[in-house]
């Protein structure tokens, strides 16, 4: 268990910053709905702040709407009602032209990895820099350091099948990673490991947010948010039941 | 799937390119033939040359008429020697006739094929209508009109199953396409989520819609040398005045060049529908 007084500290340095100026929180949701056609709305009246620099965790049974408000961030969804905001801009004005800028902003990670079978770990992560039209120098210099960051140095060669659950989710890490994103967005990202690889897992990510990268993680599995013990925030049938951000102590 | 696609592809543009090199050989047919037409007015044996150098000079001054030429009885005589030079039975008989059978004529030309019936009329008509013995005209028209109602027909047949091919290819280019885009599921939803530009999503169905119609335009050559090589014989220099592979090889690239826009065109368009209603972007 992290420090009651911690956490306070955290969000004592985001309230100064907002204060400084005109600055807006990472992501805001403004009273957000989404429903999807035939169906009880997914997510109802949803409305929250993320700052930059926070590591977030969503939990929820699954279909408490986890991952449709993740798809949200991503701008794979538009709300129904509200809107959600990325440092001020709406996106659900976000141009198709301008979506994949978007993305590189975002570091995706998935419970089935959704790594390409037929390419080894480096031509994964490369792959990634190579869609988006990153120089070949830079892919060279980039793709090793960034497997290095996560402890995959040694395995650049091989290919999904040949590596552990906990391996191929460092890969996507490190595929994630490649854009210095601002966000790191992980939905159920332990889903398939075992206790074991979570943890590490999970570790990667803290390492990841305390060098400034902001993570969104999403899990239905308590041990692990325990084990981050950063905000929580709690979903249930779409809604938000309780979120730390609302009160001075750890509740949910 | 894409062989499917290549070779209906291929049809289309082989009719296309066997329509055009019709089109061509048609136009040129045509031209050679009504460059042949004339109007032999033959005048009666005791007209004299003055008169017909006067019916001459009249006949020119009518618009419609190109040029006239005036074949003499002595003139007549020696082409009809020359032309029936290896026919001893009709020499001889001409020689047993003693003196000259055949007659005077004048050969009009007119600037355009349909003005002979008027010019057949005004001769008809003329105040000379007497001196003329007769007029040969009709048989070449009816030739004539023939080959131009063929090539009608032939054009139209060949643009339906030209465009009825362009459209089935169409169609199974872009079933090929939705497939590939199915299989390649996976690799899309990564790059979209790695944040590759659309255009980087798209360029690689793009391409195969280009590459079906390259290949599809290089085969339609190769069989339209192919037909030209077997159909060469039965043309050139009967039908066609030269060689048709020698024409034909004047104009491949032209007709190849053609092809290829059309077959990169249907290609990118196929794709481009396909991507338009399958991949998500």
């Amino acid at each position: 268990m992290k420090k009651v007084e911690e956490i306070e500290n955290e969000n004592e340095v985001v309230e100064e910053a907002a204060g400084e100026e005109e600055k807006f929180p990472m992501f805001k949701f403004d009273h957000v709905t989404k429903a999807f056609k035939g169906d009880a709305a997914a997510l109802s009246d949803i409305d929250f702040e993320i700052q930059e620099g926070e590591f977030v965790t969503l939990i929820g049974h699954s279909g408490a709407g986890k991952s449709t408000l993740l798809k949200l961030i991503y701008a794979e969804e538009t709300a129904t009602e509200g809107e959600v905001y990325f440092n001020g801009a709406p996106l659900s004005k976000i141009k198709k032209r301008k979506l994949p800028f978007h993305r590189r902003k975002i570091g995706m990670v998935f419970q089935d990895f959704k790594l390409l079978p037929k390419k080894t770990a480096y031509e994964n992560v490369a792959y990634a820099l190579e869609a988006c039209g990153a120089r070949a120098d830079e892919i060279r210099e980039d793709v090793p350091q960034i497997l290095d960051i996560v402890g995959l140095g040694d395995k650049m060669g091989k290919f999904p099948h040949q590596l552990s659950g906990g391996e191929q989710q460092k890969v996507v890490l490190a595929r994630a990673l490649i854009h210095k994103p601002q966000v790191i967005v992980a939905d159920e990202p332990t889903g398939n490991l075992d206790p074991g690889n979570s943890a590490e897992i999970i570790d990667l990510l803290l390492k990841i947010n305390k060098l400034g990268t902001t993570v969104i993680l999403a899990s239905h599995d308590r041990d692990i948010v325990d084990r981050a013990s950063k905000r929580v925030i709690v979903l249930e049938k779409g809604k938000i039941i309780c979120d730390d951000a609302k009160s001075k102590y750890r509740v949910c | 799937m894409s062989i499917a696609s290549v070779s209906v592809l291929t049809l289309a543009l082989y009719v296309a390119g066997a329509l055009m090199v019709l089109m061509m050989v048609s136009g040129t047919v045509l031209a050679n033939v009504e460059n042949r037409i004339n109007v032999s007015v033959y005048f009666k044996p005791d007209v004299s040359e003055e008169q017909i150098i006067k019916i001459k000079s009249d006949l020119e001054s009518y618009g419609e008429v190109k040029s006239t030429q005036y074949i003499s009885k002595e003139q007549a005589l020696a082409d009809f020697k020359k032309n029936n030079a290896n026919e001893p039975v009709i020499l001889q008989s001409l020689d047993e006739i003693g003196g000259n059978p055949l007659l005077a004529s004048l050969v009009v030309r007119a600037n355009d094929p349909n003005q002979y019936q008027n010019i057949t009329e005004y001769i008809a008509n003329a105040s000379f209508k007497d001196d003329v013995s007769r007029v040969n005209y009709v048989k070449n028209k009816e030739i004539i009109d023939r080959l131009n109602s063929i090539i009608g027909q032939a054009r139209k047949v060949g643009l339906a199953l030209a465009l009825i091919s362009a459209a089935v290819a169409v169609l199974i280019i872009f079933n090929t396409i939705r497939i590939t885009i199915y299989i390649h599921k996976p690799e899309i939803e990564v790059m979209r989520l790695v944040g590759a530009s659309n255009m980087f999503i798209r360029l690689p169905f793009l391409f195969e819609g280009i590459i079906y119609g390259v290949l599809s335009s290089l085969f339609a050559t190769i069989l339209l040398l192919i037909t030209m090589k077997f159909i060469n014989p039965y043309i050139s220099n009967t039908v066609l005045s030269r060689s048709l592979m020698a024409f034909y090889f004047s104009q491949m690239f032209f007709i190849l060049g053609i092809q290829l826009l059309v077959g990169i065109f249907l290609g990118i368009f196929s794709s481009w529908i396909a991507m338009r209603k399958y991949l998500k972007i």
